[in-house]
């Protein structure tokens, strides 16, 4: 046998099924695209509403709307339905983000008519009953016990708030024990009647079926579904505050080790720079990304360290993040942030960059494989308004991007990294930031409120 | 509008799986499955050996050797595999069970030949030496104590192997015990691997966006190399003996956040021909939210918080357990006295046409979607033939559901969850 691995042949491309788009009377979008190797068609009712939307003091409004819509209707109750799902062999769900509240259901083709009148029923005669408000709204409750116990959960959470104070992305999504206390039956049935509607939805559709039928089957089942008065205009997105250096500490003695997050608000979806970004993501993440290398391989300060980009409607949040030990705080946030640094002043070696864009189009092609991914690929597009032939280009763009890009996009969207958030015992390293930063916050985990744009009272 | 409420699982119709299926003269069985949809490509190594398969006074030891197949070879260091697969868009990983090692990886599909020479490589050439071998063992001890004495409940799945099993080694479990481990010397370990890790015993499968010819040429290039020993594999020989009256085995530990029970009846391999309507009563019993167990003990008696049902067929047979974790406040007695009914009604009644074709249904519908990924199809193919004998078997197996009927289901639960059949485990806080 050979003493070195064979070498890899040229890359090999593929195409997705081209999507169609129509949009009914109602104003509903239908975005439809056949790919029929098997027999299994799968639907996403994209709403283009979500935690954003959210007053601050109501945050965790539109996921509790999203968990309740499969929690009864007006003719059936939670457990006749998951029933009614189950008879078909269907898989039926809905969950909110920022930027859309998504209903998606899938079967396979001969149950699918029947399912996707689940999701009509769900989505237009949801009954929000009282006790299942209280039961999801106490398992929600619960959740964020959880969440808040875990220090990188966290520091994600309040690197939110550091990046956009009381800007729409700034509170946590799933909301706080404040906020979804105060909320009820009634604000959950006001978001829905407000909110999911036609004419700002966008329904997803594909699979096991001709585009046409895809189409006639949206008009006989959702072309009756109006909207309820003429579409409001989406209110400003907040101001998103300027850069400042600064280091935020949640003083957590009983973490076990210490999240660092570092970032800054880049770029939205629809920028051009995105796939110049995505790669710089990658030259920086993963086992042999930069982080990983320094933090991890050369330092030994971690397990691991990567970064991430949240591609939004409006500017989204590029992160690194890293869990260490308490002690090593302050040298890897500044590790942490020359190699961010690197990615401007040091381009990408040609094999490296190879590397790591495989990593881009492999992760792409892997999440294509099943028609819920190639759906949830199509509804991305929609949502943030990117071009749909786009879909088919996504490999290609990657391609292109070359060393120079992602030097320079690092150069005005990743650097410097506006902030650093930290979250374990404090006493092991605020004082020596408090050494080297000028702006430096502790703030003990009992008075951190996630609710508030400062976090709590300063 | 009106549309049906219910569908027959028969109209699901699947095309079958088309597959190229060699045996190398050295005894490794390649099976090649084509779907160029996408740029990308799974392949699947099954080593049929598993917990099973540990030498006496060894337990643990099939596992541990996953654990060493990435620690490099004569040619490669440690961790070759996964930047071989991470470091270019792709992943890998392995799982021991009772009866096979799996270890697999998916990859944009130009890098297939460098990975097919990687496994063969590490089948021929692994280098075991007593440090990795250290490491290593105290990390898999590191998994046992993490995953089997620190979460709730995570000794339950060892107690009812070890208690449901009186002479068949399927009783020793698959992680193994941290004194056997460690009474494990560096011999032991390369004696393991010449006696598993040999061609004839292995079973490679390649799905996704292949060229059969190419894929084959690199087949019998890199694994076509390497020899088999002449001795043959020793293969468990152990029967089970009949088990004629029921066992109880009580125990308590200090984190169960609620009282459970599992309950493990005897059950016939997974070729036998009662393995289909085993898997219908599995999901009739416990699958979903529409299931028998969650619906009566969990939403409408209240008396659970949860509830379980897996028909667990193995190469050599296996056992159907039924685990329920009471709900707050609820005695054990109680929750397991509904449960207890809701078996009385499964043995005496035949479930209607309903629920049998939603529950067919509910199969049919999960076989599609374990099509989708290219791994998902090499895993079922890995499994059909290691757990069953033949990889044909996938083609069959939604009409074998659909031909399942109420009157095979009652039988089936009379002939097998007998209380004389089964090992009760009781697991409470202490």
């Amino acid at each position: 046998m050979s003493v070195s691995a064979p070498a890899p042949g040229p890359p090999r491309d593929a195409t997705l099924p081209a999507p169609v788009e129509r949009v009914l009377d109602n104003g509903l979008r239908v975005v439809a695209f056949a790919q029929r190797n098997l027999p299994l068609i799968a639907a996403q009712l994209v709403v283009r509403c979500g935690g954003a939307a959210e007053r601050e003091d109501e945050a965790g409004l539109s996921a509790l709307v999203a968990a309740l819509l499969t929690q009864g209707t007006t003719t059936r109750g939670a457990i006749e339905l998951a029933a009614a799902a189950d008879a078909l062999g269907a898989r039926l769900d809905a969950a909110s983000g920022y930027d859309a509240s998504i209903v998606s259901v899938s079967a396979t083709t001969p149950a699918f008519g029947a399912a996707f009148a689940l999701l009509d029923e769900v989505v237009r005669q949801p009954a929000f009953a009282p006790h299942e408000v209280e039961r999801v709204r106490t398992k929600s409750i619960s959740d964020l016990s959880l969440t808040y116990a875990n220090p990188s959960a966290l520091a994600r959470l309040v690197s939110q708030r550091v990046a956009y104070a009381g800007a729409p992305y700034g509170h946590p999504v799933a909301g706080t024990v404040a906020t979804l206390e105060a909320l009820g039956r009634d604000r959950v049935a006001w978001f829905h009647e407000r909110f999911y509607r036609p004419d700002d939805a966008v329904l997803v559709i594909g699979g096991d079926l001709d585009v046409d039928d895809a189409f006639a089957l949206a008009e006989r089942v959702l072309g009756s579904w109006r909207a309820p008065g003429p579409l409001p205009d989406r209110p400003p997105f907040g101001e998103i505050p300027a850069p400042r250096s600064r280091v935020v500490i949640v003083d957590k003695p009983d973490a076990g080790r210490t999240a660092l997050y570092s970032g800054r608000v880049t770029i939205e979806r629809a920028s051009p720079d995105f796939y110049a970004a995505i790669v710089a993501i990658a030259v920086l993440s993963g086992y042999s990304g930069r982080l990983n290398q320094e933090i991890r391989v050369k330092r030994g300060l971690s397990y691991g360290a990567g970064a991430m980009l949240a591609a939004r409607r409006m500017p989204g949040l590029f992160l690194s993040s890293t869990l260490i030990d308490h002690t090593r705080a302050v040298e890897a946030a500044a590790v942490t942030a020359a190699t961010i640094r690197s990615l401007a002043d040091a381009p990408a070696t040609d094999e490296d960059l190879v590397k790591r864009k495989a990593v881009v189009t492999g992760g792409f092609y892997r999440s294509i494989e099943t028609i819920d991914g190639i759906a949830a690929n199509v509804a991305e597009h929609v949502l943030y308004d990117v071009p749909l032939g786009e879909i088919n280009e996504y490999a290609r763009r990657v391609q292109d991007v070359d060393a120079a890009s992602v030097s320079a996009f690092a150069a005005r969207g990743l650097v410097p990294d506006d902030f650093v958030v930290l979250v374990g015992d404090a006493a092991k390293f605020a004082d020596e930031f408090a050494r080297t930063h000028s702006d430096v916050r502790v703030i003990p985990f009992a008075a951190l409120d996630l609710g508030s744009p400062t976090l709590g009272a300063k | 509008m009106t549309v049906p409420t219910t569908i027959s699982a028969s109209a699901i119709d699947v095309a079958p799986i088309r597959y190229v299926d060699r045996t190398l003269a050295n005894g490794l069985r390649a099976i090649l499955v084509r779907d160029p949809r996408v740029p990308s490509v799974a392949i699947n190594v099954a080593y049929r050996v598993g917990g099973k398969d540990d030498p006496a006074g060894r337990s643990g030891f099939a596992h541990l050797f996953e654990h060493l197949m990435f620690k490099g070879t004569a040619r490669t260091g440690p961790e070759t595999i996964d930047r071989l697969t991470e470091d270019v868009g792709g992943f890998n990983n392995a799982f021991t069970t009772e009866d096979i090692t799996n270890y697999y990886e998916v990859i944009p599909s130009n890098h297939l030949e460098r990975l097919l020479w990687a496994e063969a490589d590490r089948l021929a050439g692994l280098v075991v030496n007593e440090d990795n071998f250290v490491t290593e063992r105290d990390v898999v001890i590191g998994e046992y104590d993490q995953r089997i004495l620190a979460e709730p409940y995570g000794m339950l799945d060892e107690l009812v192997n070890r208690e449901a099993y009186v002479a068949h080694p399927y009783r020793r479990g698959v992680i193994g015990s941290p004194a056997e481990l460690n009474a494990a010397s560096l011999d032991d370990v390369v004696a393991f691997h010449a006696t598993y890790y040999r061609p004839d015993n292995a079973v490679l499968v390649v799905a996704g966006d292949l060229d059969v010819d190419a894929t084959m040429r690199w087949i019998e290039t890199y694994f076509g190399a390497i020899a088999t020993p002449p001795t043959p594999i020793p293969r468990v020989q152990v029967v089970e003996p009949q088990q004629n009256a029921e066992r109880r085995y009580e125990y308590r530990a200090a984190n169960v956040p609620l009282p459970a029970s599992e309950e493990a009846y005897h059950i016939p391999d997974a070729a036998h021909p009662d393995a289909a309507a085993l898997d219908v009563l599995e999901t009739l019993l416990g699958g979903g939210r529409s299931s028998r167990l969650y619906t009566a003990l969990v939403y409408h008696k209240q008396l659970a918080s949860s509830t379980y049902a897996a028909a667990d067929l193995r190469e050599q047979p296996g056992l159907f357990g039924i685990r329920v974790t009471c709900a707050r406040g609820v005695p054990l007695e109680q929750a397991r006295a509904a449960l207890e009914l809701e078996l009385d009604r499964v043995r005496t009644q035949p479930p209607d046409d309903g629920e049998i074709e939603r529950v067919r249904t509910q199969i049919a519908s999960t076989v599609v979607r374990s099509r989708q990924t290219n791994n998902g199809v090499a895993l079922t193919m890995a499994r059909a033939v290691t757990e069953r004998g033949d990889p044909e078997l996938v083609n069959g197996d939604l009409a074998r559901y659909l031909a399942v009927s109420a009157g095979d289901v009652l039988r089936v639960a009379r002939t097998y969850l007998r209380p004389e059949n089964r090992t009760v485990i009781e697991y409470l806080p202490q």
